[in-house]
Order: C-alpha cells, then sequence, then structure tokens
C-alpha cells in the first residue's frame, strides 16, 4: 500500500512539474531544458530553511522557495527573450549545466554529488506529517490547487494573451500588447510551480542529490507533457502517471542494471520523436 | 609560465570547438533548426573511431570510416525527421523536441553499448609530449591543430568556391527564392547536415583522443559552440572559428583564478554578456 501511495505522490509531484513545464513549452511555447535546474533550486532552497540552524517550518520555507524560483526564471529569461527564441535554447541548456555544477560542486550549500541527507518530514500549520498516506493527501491538495490555478489562467485573458503569442508573435505585438512581459510573467509562474514541486520532493524523500535534477531530468519533464499532450490540463496529469509507471514496467523486462538508466532515456527520447512526427498533439492536448 | 602554457591549450580547445562551431552554424544558417542532436553526431564519431581502432584499423582508416558514418547519419536525420516534420508545417518548437528527443536516443544507445564510464583510446603516441621553449604540447593536440585550420580553410573554400557551395549560401540567404530558382532546398539541406557532421566527427575524434571519450560529453562544446556561433555572427564561418578560439582560451585563462569546474560558468557569463550588448554578434557579415 505504501508503495501506491508513494507512487501517487511522486506522480503528483510531477504533476505540478508538468503543468510547470505546460504553461512555459505548451502554451507559451517557449522551448526550455531547465526546468529540472529551477525544480532542483526549489528543492535545496526548502532543504536549506529547514535544516538552518534555527529552522523555518515547511510553509514558509516553501513560500520562499516558490519565489526564490519566480525571480530566478525572470533573471533568466528577461535578456534571452529580448532578443529572440532561439537565444533562450541556448540560455535554458546554460542554465541547467550550471545549475548541475553549482549542485555538484558547491558542497557547502548542497552536499556536493553525494546529496543532502536528512532532510526533515513537513509539518501542515504544526500538523507533522509522517506516514505516506498523509503525505499522497497534502500532495493531493497541492496539485488540486495547481490544477486550479492552470485551469483559471488558462481562462483569464491573461491565458488567451499567451495562447495568442504561440500562434502569432507579431500579430499580438502589433495589437498593442506587451509580448515581453507576458512571456517572463509565463516563465515566472513555471518558476513558482516547479519550486514548490521541488519543496515536496526533498521533504518527501528526505534526500535529495543533482541526479534529480540533471539535463536527463529536463528532458523526462519534456517527454511527460509532450505525451500527456501540450496545452492541456488532463495531458499535464496523464504524462508524469503513465511514464513514472514505465521504469517499474522496466523492472519486468530482464535488463541489467547498468544500462537501466540509459534505456529508460533511450525510451523517452523514442517517445518524443515519435510523437513529434506522429502525434504532436500528445494524448490529451492541443496541436503544438 | 602557467599563463602561457594555459594560452596554448586554450589555443587547441578553442581549434577544436571551433570546427563544432562552424559545422553547427553551417546547419543553423542554412536550414534554420536548432540542431541539438548535432552533439550526438559528435558523440557517436569518436565511439566509432574508438571500435575501429580497437579492431586494429589503424587510426586514418578509423576517421575516414566515422566520417562517413557520419555523414551517412546526418543525412538521415535531415531525410527522414526534419523533412517529414517540415512537410508537415511543423513549427519551430515540434522540430527542436524532435531534434532533443534524436540527441537523446543517441546518447544513451551509446551509454548502453559502452557504459558511461570513461574509454581512452588504445593509442600509445597521442599522448607522446613535444616541447617548443616553454609549452609542452602533446602529438594530438597538435594534430588537432593542424586538423581544425584545415577544416577551417577547407570550409571557406568549399562555401566559396564551388558550385554546391554558392548554391548553400543562396539557399541560407533565401529559401523561398532559391526554391523558385530550383535550388531545391531540400535536397540542398541533406547535403549541408552531411558535410557538417562529417566535419563534426573530427573534432568528436581528435578530442577524445586527447581526453577520452564519455557518453554525455557532447552537450557542453555544443552549447559552447553555438554561443561562438552567436557571438561571432550567425551566417559567419569565420567569426564562428574566431570566437571559438576566443572563448576557449578567455575559459583557460580564468583557471588562473576560478577553479576548472565552474568554467561552465565563465562560458556563460560571456553569452550573457553579448546577449546584453551586442546580440546580432561581432561579424555581421551574410
Amino acid at each position: 500500500m505504501d508503495f501506491l501511495y508513494s507512487y501517487i505522490v511522486l506522480a503528483e509531484i510531477y504533476v505540478l512539474l508538468g503543468l510547470s513545464t505546460n504553461l512555459l513549452v505548451g502554451i507559451a511555447g517557449i522551448f526550455s531544458v531547465s526546468q529540472a535546474a529551477v525544480f532542483g533550486v526549489g528543492a535545496y532552497i526548502v532543504a536549506h530553511f529547514m535544516m538552518a540552524p534555527d529552522p523555518l517550518s515547511f510553509i514558509p520555507s516553501l513560500a520562499i522557495a516558490a519565489v526564490g524560483c519566480v525571480a530566478l526564471n525572470i533573471l533568466v529569461t528577461l535578456p534571452a527573450l529580448r532578443v529572440s527564441g532561439d537565444y533562450f535554447v541556448v540560455t535554458s541548456f546554460g542554465i541547467q549545466l550550471l545549475a548541475t555544477a553549482v549542485f555538484t560542486n558547491w558542497t557547502a550549500g548542497t552536499g556536493g554529488a553525494n546529496g543532502l541527507p536528512g532532510i526533515p518530514p513537513p509539518d501542515l500549520l504544526g500538523l507533522p506529517i509522517e506516514t505516506t498516506a498523509q503525505y499522497a493527501w497534502l500532495c493531493t491538495g497541492a496539485v488540486v490547487l495547481g490544477c486550479l490555478g492552470f485551469f483559471l489562467i488558462m481562462r483569464a485573458p491573461f491565458g488567451r494573451l499567451l495562447r495568442a503569442i504561440r500562434e502569432d508573435e507579431t500579430a499580438v505585438a502589433a495589437a498593442g500588447k506587451n509580448v515581453l512581459r507576458a512571456k517572463v510573467s509565463a516563465a515566472a509562474l513555471a518558476g513558482a510551480f516547479a519550486g514548490t514541486a521541488g519543496g515536496l520532493y526533498a521533504t518527501f524523500l528526505s534526500f535529495i542529490d543533482p541526479s534529480s535534477f540533471d539535463l536527463d531530468a529536463s528532458i523526462l519533464l519534456l517527454t511527460m507533457v509532450v505525451v500527456g499532450g501540450a496545452r492541456t490540463l488532463a495531458g499535464s496529469i496523464i504524462g508524469p502517471f503513465l511514464l513514472l509507471a514505465l521504469p517499474q514496467l522496466l523492472t519486468l523486462v530482464e535488463i541489467p542494471t547498468t544500462i537501466a538508466a540509459a534505456a529508460r532515456q533511450l525510451i523517452y527520447g523514442l517517445l518524443l520523436i515519435m510523437f513529434m512526427l506522429f502525434r504532436p498533439q500528445g494524448l490529451a492536448g492541443e496541436r503544438l | 609560465m602557467l599563463a602561457l602554457q594555459l594560452l596554448a591549450t586554450g589555443l587547441v580547445t578553442g581549434c577544436a570547438l571551433g570546427v563544432v562551431a562552424i559545422s553547427f552554424s553551417l546547419v543553423y544558417a542554412t536550414t534554420k533548426i536548432f540542431h541539438v542532436a548535432h552533439a550526438g553526431i559528435y558523440t557517436l564519431g569518436g565511439y566509432l573511431a574508438w571500435s575501429l581502432v580497437l579492431y586494429g584499423a589503424p587510426l586514418l582508416i578509423a576517421v575516414l570510416i566515422s566520417v562517413a558514418a557520419c555523414a551517412a547519419l546526418g543525412a538521415l536525420i535531415q531525410s527522414q525527421l526534419y523533412a517529414r516534420l517540415e512537410r508537415r508545417r511543423a513549427t519551430h518548437l515540434v522540430v527542436l523536441i524532435a531534434s532533443l528527443g534524436a540527441l537523446a536516443v543517441m546518447q544513451n544507445i551509446i551509454a548502453a553499448v559502452y557504459t558511461p564510464d570513461i574509454l581512452q583510446f588504445p593509442i600509445e603516441w597521442s599522448s607522446r609530449m613535444v616541447s617548443v621553449g616553454a609549452i609542452r604540447l602533446d602529438y594530438t593536440q597538435l594534430l588537432t591543430i593542424l586538423v581544425s585550420l584545415a577544416a577551417y580553410a577547407g570550409t571557406m573554400l568549399f562555401a566559396h568556391g564551388t558550385i554546391l557551395g554558392k548554391r548553400i549560401r543562396a539557399v541560407a540567404s533565401n529559401p523561398m527564392l532559391a526554391d523558385i530558382t530550383r535550388l531545391q532546398p531540400q535536397t540542398v539541406y541533406v547535403y549541408v547536415i552531411a558535410i557538417a557532421s562529417a566535419l563534426v566527427c573530427l573534432p568528436g575524434i581528435l578530442v577524445p583522443l586527447d581526453l577520452g571519450l564519455q557518453p554525455y560529453n557532447g552537450v557542453t562544446p555544443l552549447l559552447t559552440a553555438t554561443i561562438a556561433m552567436i557571438a561571432g555572427g550567425v551566417g559567419s564561418i569565420t567569426g564562428a572559428f574566431v570566437l571559438s578560439v576566443a572563448i576557449a582560451v578567455v575559459q583557460n585563462l580564468s583557471l588562473l583564478v576560478i577553479p576548472g569546474e565552474w568554467s561552465i560558468g565563465v562560458t556563460f557569463f560571456i553569452f550573457v554578456i553579448f546577449m546584453l550588448f551586442r546580440p546580432t554578434g561581432l561579424f555581421t557579415a551574410r
């Protein structure tokens, strides 16, 4: 039963990340492979504040992480998006590699390659959350809030503006809308989702290391959105639940453990190519 | 003394990087595709040559076979992936995601076949040292400089002196007009990616000859090369090559004050400076 709960918790954390990626890649149409870096920053910030000499409790730490990730995303996207789309591709690769370098080499702050163990479990306004079942409820709450937020944003004028930008940027600019500001706002929102997911992830596993937040993780996130379907709420939910079940399926096939990670990433790559060729809208999405 | 040595190794790295940059620049300026999968071809070239050398082929033969294989793979990616997407009027984003998928597939096939551990070429002369004054370089590094400069000169001659080179530049500057005048852009794209893949195979072999092979080692050079391309001005072969050398030299000299594991930060910092102050690059030629 615990196994099922932990699958649900992880899938729900990835749903939040899926929403974040979908906002950026699906709706605003900004290609990004640095989502895992932002996720990681959120995780490390929460870990840092909850393990400080006079620790903060869970909710304030999570808030700081979310704000930190929003600031990071604004700082990162602003110079690149000002110029053109392909500059942001370079930026996002750069940020991802730089973040991995920081997570791995800044031993004093992140524990380096050995990771950061012993992150305390979260509490909700004084109520401790210790069992996996309680954790599943917490994450479900977070996901419901996240989905509600996503749904409302999509219906709001801001959501329509983003979709219009994806269709035709020049036309939107000609209509007197500030394209740059809309795109940076989308990135900021994506940062808030990813930061929150990072905090939940760190406290759930109580251990984080750089390998969860590398380029491969970013590719996994992109695959989740592509498979589930871009630009829809359903797509962001289906993708993570399906793709997190994949490693379990792979354990049924006899694959030597040394190549299991490579085999998994290989499948993600194949999925990306196949979906782009034959079903760019994913299982439950709209045209990408 | 140390500064001089770092300058020399910077020049070597820069030359190898320069070939990556001009090959990427060829693809990007012509097809407008941000060909991320290029990093996979770079890595694959090295591994192919390694296998051939391991089975007893002389290095030159191994290089030639790997270059041909990379060219074929590049042509395959263009004709089977990018051209199909183009026919379906896929957006830029879709092509980019597909390219990233192709990169993931190539890297992980390599990782599954060869394990993710570092592999060294079984060639004993590659690390023999030569001293020029106070600078010490090994045979591989000298070879890298020679081959890279030859590749640069060859590319310049090809682009300006041959019919195909001129056709490529015509398609790059105006695909619509090229299509009307029957220069067949889609065919040209296949040639361009094949040529670029053949080119990128050279540093893909030379750099690992010195430093060893690892399946995920292609992304950082490609990123640095794209930064050099942008800083040099998209479409300028000379710009891409010169800026690659400059960035690699700065990166190596920065080792005097900044530890090596942060060199990606130095590269990225250079990129941000360019983005803020000169986003069109230094050599804004056609």
